[in-house]
């Protein structure tokens, strides 16, 4: 007998059967058996092996959650301790997007929410799609709805499915309506924010879905602002019920902000500009306008306005689309009708007249003239190869003049031959191609954000070669053709031009001229607190210097003096009748055209008290006459408002014809 | 005893033995497989185990008693223990005749359970409540088809004509159709496997199995033209397919599955450990379909290579057991077995894996269950049946 194959040990030689067959058919199964083994064992491998740090983060995700609990945000206080900014709650509508998701369900929640709130479905739709809010948050589409319908929505859960009534906090403005533009408001936070510079190496973390300053200060010093969320790491079963419960990070409320603004100043400032521009529009368009108060001796801000403004508690409860229409200014100009635009740090214009003191500067920066010498100041002045002649704003010969007289009667011959002496040296167009004078100007803080504490400040422009040709290739327009200009330069020395410099970097440059020459980064925050205490002290820096001694500044303020106080001043007719032997005013007007008659910039940049200032107060309306005649009477107004010289509280315009 | 040569040894000692010694070396009992009764052992006690820490968490939070499913289980092996004593102690042979009766019962239940007496789980209609025991006809009906097709084909001595096939067919046919009514589509795809894993064995030939496939396809479209099938069926049988894991999907419990079985790593996470996705009850079915999670993730690779390693020693045993067979019915009866418990072990890990479909299909000996129990524990019986008389004359 032959030992048959037998492959799972069974005894050779039996074979009652068929077995050979059989075992050979039974190998066919063993081996599909074994391939199916090995194809389990090297999936366990993989998982097991392999791929097990995976699977852990995924146990990890599916267990663990972090229960964020928002702090509250700290409240923002003026220099006195007035609450200008604070929290509450308010009773809200929530509409999670993520169960209201079809098109049908939408219509018949939202016609449902419109019933019982008593808003149109179009303002509820607007809320609804609001994509500032991430999609996986519900969004919120009324805020201080009645007890009623909170309890209308809670009591009957089924028939509003995704719709959810929560306490959310909000900020609340007690002092109304004013600082709008600088203390900005919140929201949640953007993807961009996320990764920017500043939100993203902050501690602790930022997440998708914080509330966070979206602008102004409160964006600003969110830092300081936001507090600490508190975080409790909580273990959920898989029917999400905890299990276990730590609090990771305890919860700290926000700091506050204490800012150097005076509330009461403030509203005078805001209610001076307003009256202004009214008054403005009897005769102009007058779109809008800015001012400013600063303390020169600190570079600390006192107040800011800028109009056209809105109620800050419109974004209360963050910026949503059905807020655009609340922020329309309601100014006569529609393209330039941005309410939420901070005009003292994001807008400017050419100065005009009141940028001499800067021409005059540079000069004697740069030992053209010396601080006595006397210039003509003749009704024209003629320059250049083509004779190209620059009139004075008056056609009287005014004969030879000091610098402070020049200031006074802001003679423009007088500075266009400064003007013409520095482009002859330096110019690019005419002399080595330094352009000194555009240093001075850059040294003294133009072409260049001030620094101020506020996100989005703009820095102007100072027009040089440079910027021109910059200019021409990618803009192009009329004058291309011939490049750089002498002239622009003789321009220019008289605030006229593609010159561009923002009220905050006027009132700055005052502030140094009265200080003895310190160049601020002017902040509005003066101190971060906790529970009253000071915790940061939010100092200006001193950021330059005009370069220019004690006795050419002594020269400069007695011809500023002399504008608002002299016989010929440009700025008298503004102060008739000003108390100014108990507050003497200094300033300088300026009224820069851009191109068609009446698209001027008035401006009106001043301080108080002359001997021993104070207040530094930078006024600029656009497109509402000369800076004497509609500038300087809000100026006026302010200071008579913050020495409470009178309890008159509307403008009236000014005379001044100069530039 | 001297004769020796050209004959083995032992056929030279059993010519020099006498009757009474020989008998006593052929009893039953001295032939006794005990390593698979070991391995049977092992496993169910480790299924126990098993099943206990997949419930005593969530029956303590529920304020029950945390090892409700475990003494229930227990009980389970010790019927099946029983049972298995019961099958193996008479000769196979007997069982073998009384096939068509017992065929016949399970049909009948099987018919039975569709009726108002049968409960639905899960939306499956395929259990009955007997208080003490849910008995759940079609696990019962896997290990009865096999002695049916097994004893069919014994007669015909592994030389099949189509009409034999045909009949074959029939025979797991029957039962498959009322298991597909049910409906519980993963018991019946081991009908199918068993009842071509016998085929291959029992002697089909190659065009039978052509003839098979192009039917098998001919049904599949049937089913789909006639919607026989519903949708979540097939979004279940598909799945798994989709790499990702969407926890918010049909895929669930796989993607559960595949976390706990994952995140186990190499050791494990430890018996019993808390937060884990075993303790907070991420699994869904876990001590009864997905108990195989609770083996990956307290004990890791080595707890889940060694229940590997368990079954294809429990599977080995059955198929040497098939080529030890004095007959051709005990070899049959052995691979049916063995395809039953090899399918399902591939089907019901694999699942948990991620590679093979969700198909409700239970891990022998360790899921929790008392007609599974039960049926594995008569086939083991059956096995060692077999093993035991495996010198009697025919």
């Amino acid at each position: 007998m032959v030992n048959s194959f037998s492959p799972m040990g069974a005894p050779p030689g039996k074979n009652p059967f068929g077995m050979d067959r059989v075992l050979l058919r039974l190998a066919v199964l063993g081996v599909l058996i074994v391939v199916a083994f090995v194809a389990l064992f090297s999936r366990l491998w993989f998982l097991q092996v392999l791929a097990s740090d995976d699977y852990t983060d995924l146990a990890q995700e599916n267990r663990i959650r972090f229960v964020y609990s928002e702090p509250s945000r700290g409240r923002i206080l003026d220099r006195n301790g007035k609450v200008i900014v604070q929290n509450r709650l308010s009773l809200a509508v929530t509409v999670d997007r993520q169960i209201v998701d079809e098109p049908s369900e939408r219509n018949k929640t939202l016609r449902q929410l419109s019933k019982l709130l008593e808003m149109s479905t179009k303002d509820l739709r607007d809320a609804l799609n609001d994509i500032t809010v991430s999609p996986y948050k519900p969004v919120a589409v009324a805020y201080d709805v009645n007890m009623n319908a909170a309890n209308t929505i809670r009591e009957n859960g089924e028939d509003y499915p995704g719709v959810y009534v929560e306490r959310l906090p909000v900020r609340e403005y007690p002092q109304g309506k004013i600082a709008a533009q600088f203390l900005g408001y919140v929201g949640e936070i953007s993807p961009e924010d996320l990764e920017s510079s500043y939100f993203k190496g902050a501690k602790p973390a930022y997440r998708a879905g914080d509330i966070v300053g979206r602008s102004g200060l409160e964006r600003y010093y969110d830092r300081s602002l936001r507090g600490t969320p508190s975080i409790d790491k909580v273990i959920v079963n898989s029917a999400s019920n905890v299990i276990r419960s730590d609090r990771v990070q305890v919860g700290v409320p926000g700091n506050d902000l204490m800012l150097s603004i005076d509330a009461r100043i403030q509203r005078i400032a805001e209610d001076a500009l307003e009256s202004g521009i009214q008054a403005a529009r009897a005769s102009y368009l007058a779109p809008w306008g800015a001012a400013v108060v600063m303390d020169p001796n600190t570079g600390q801000v006192i107040a800011s306005a800028s109009n056209p403004t809105f109620d800050p508690a419109i974004l209360a409860d963050g910026f949503s689309n059905k807020d655009q229409k609340l922020l329309e200014g309601g100014t006569p100009d529609d393209t330039i009708d941005d309410a939420m635009l901070n005009r003292v740090t994001s807008e400017g214009g050419p100065p005009g007249s009141s940028f001499k003191v800067v021409t005059a500067g540079a000069a004697i920066f740069n030992d053209i003239i010396d601080p006595y010498d006397s210039l003509d100041c003749n009704p024209t002045f003629t320059y250049g190869v083509d004779n190209q002649i620059f009139a004075n704003w008056t056609s009287v010969d005014m004969g030879l003049m000091s610098l402070a007289r020049s200031l006074e009667v802001s003679c423009d011959t007088y500075y266009y031959q400064l003007g013409a002496m520095m482009e002859d040296r330096w110019g690019a167009g005419n002399g080595d191609g330094t352009e000194r004078f555009q240093d001075y100007m850059r040294k003294v803080g133009f072409d260049a954000p001030t620094g101020i504490d506020l996100p989005g400040e703009s820095g102007g422009n100072v027009a040089d070669k440079e910027w021109l040709d910059q200019y021409c290739d990618e803009v192009g327009g009329i004058g291309c053709e011939y490049g750089w200009l002498p002239g622009y330069t003789v321009n220019m020395s008289i605030g006229q031009g593609d010159l561009v410099v923002t009220p905050m970097q006027m009132a700055n440059v005052y502030a140094a001229i009265v200080n003895g020459g310190k160049l601020y980064e002017p902040r509005i925050g003066m101190s971060v607190l906790r529970d009253g205490e000071e915790v940061k002290s939010i100092e200006s820096e001193v950021s330059g210097n005009l370069g220019l001694d004690a006795t050419t500044l002594e020269v400069m303020r007695t011809g500023l003096e002399d504008v608002v106080s002299g016989d010929e001043g440009t700025g008298g007719s503004a102060f008739a009748g000003f108390p100014l032997d108990r507050v003497q005013v200094a300033g300088k007007t300026g009224t820069a055209e851009i191109g068609e008659t009446g698209r001027n910039f008035a401006w009106f940049v001043s301080y108080a008290p002359a001997d021993n200032p104070e207040y530094v107060i930078a006024v600029c309306l656009y497109q509402a006459g000369h800076g004497g005649e509609s500038a300087a009477p809000v100026a006026r107004q302010i200071f008579e408002g913050i020495y409470n010289l009178d309890k008159e509280t509307t403008v009236t315009l000014g005379q001044d014809e100069s530039d | 005893m001297g004769m020796r040569g050209v004959f083995g040894e032992g056929v030279d000692r059993i010519g020099g033995e006498p009757i009474a010694a020989q008998m006593a070396r052929k009893a039953p009992l001295r032939h006794l497989d005990p390593t698979l009764l070991i391995i049977t052992l092992i496993l169910a006690a480790y299924g126990a185990l098993m099943v206990y820490s997949a419930t005593a968490g969530r029956q303590e939070s529920a304020g029950l008693d945390p090892s409700a499913f475990l003494n229930r289980q227990l009980f389970y092996i010790t019927i099946g223990f029983a049972l298995l004593l019961m099958v193996s102690f008479f000769d196979y042979r007997h069982i073998r005749s009384l096939t068509p009766v017992i065929y016949g019962i399970s049909v009948l239940t099987l018919t039975l359970v569709l009726t108002g007496m049968g409960e639905v789980r899960n939306g499956t209609r395929g259990w009955f409540d007997l208080g003490v025991y849910d008995l759940q006809p079609a696990e019962i009906a896997k290990v009865v088809v096999i002695l049916a097709i097994a004893a069919f084909l014994a007669e015909r001595k592994t030389d099949l004509s189509g009409i034999d096939v045909t009949l074959v067919l029939a025979i797991a046919g029957l039962p498959s159709l009322l298991i597909f009514v049910q409906p519980d589509l993963g018991t019946m795809m081991v009908f199918v496997f068993v009842m071509l894993a016998l085929l291959v064995v029992g002697g089909a030939k190659l065009r039978h199995f052509l003839a098979l496939f192009g039917l098998g396809l001919v049904g599949l479209v049937v089913v789909f033209q006639a919607n026989l099938i519903q949708d979540y069926q097939i979004e279940r049988l598909t799945s798994f397919l989709d790499a990702t894991p969407d926890v918010q999907s049909e895929s669930y419990n796989q993607a559960q599955s595949l976390i706990a079985i994952g995140s186990g790593g190499v050791r494990g996470k430890g018996f019993r450990s808390p937060n884990t996705q075993t303790s907070l009850d991420f699994v869904p079915e876990q001590h009864t379909d997905f108990i195989f999670t609770a083996v990956g993730e307290q004990l890791g690779f080595l707890g889940s290579a060694a229940l590997l390693l368990m079954f294809a020693l429990l599977i080995w045993r059955a198929l040497r057991i098939a080529t030890l067979s004095k007959d051709l019915f005990g070899t049959l009866v052995a691979c049916g077995i063995a395809a039953m418990w090899a399918f399902q072990v591939f089907l019901n890990m694999g699942m948990t894996m991620g590679i093979m479909p969700i198909a409700g299909v239970p891990l022998p000996f360790m899921s929790f269950g008392g007609s599974a129990m039960l049926a594995n524990f008569v086939a083991v019986g059956l096995l060692l049946n077999i093993h035991m008389r495996r010198f009697l004359r025919a």
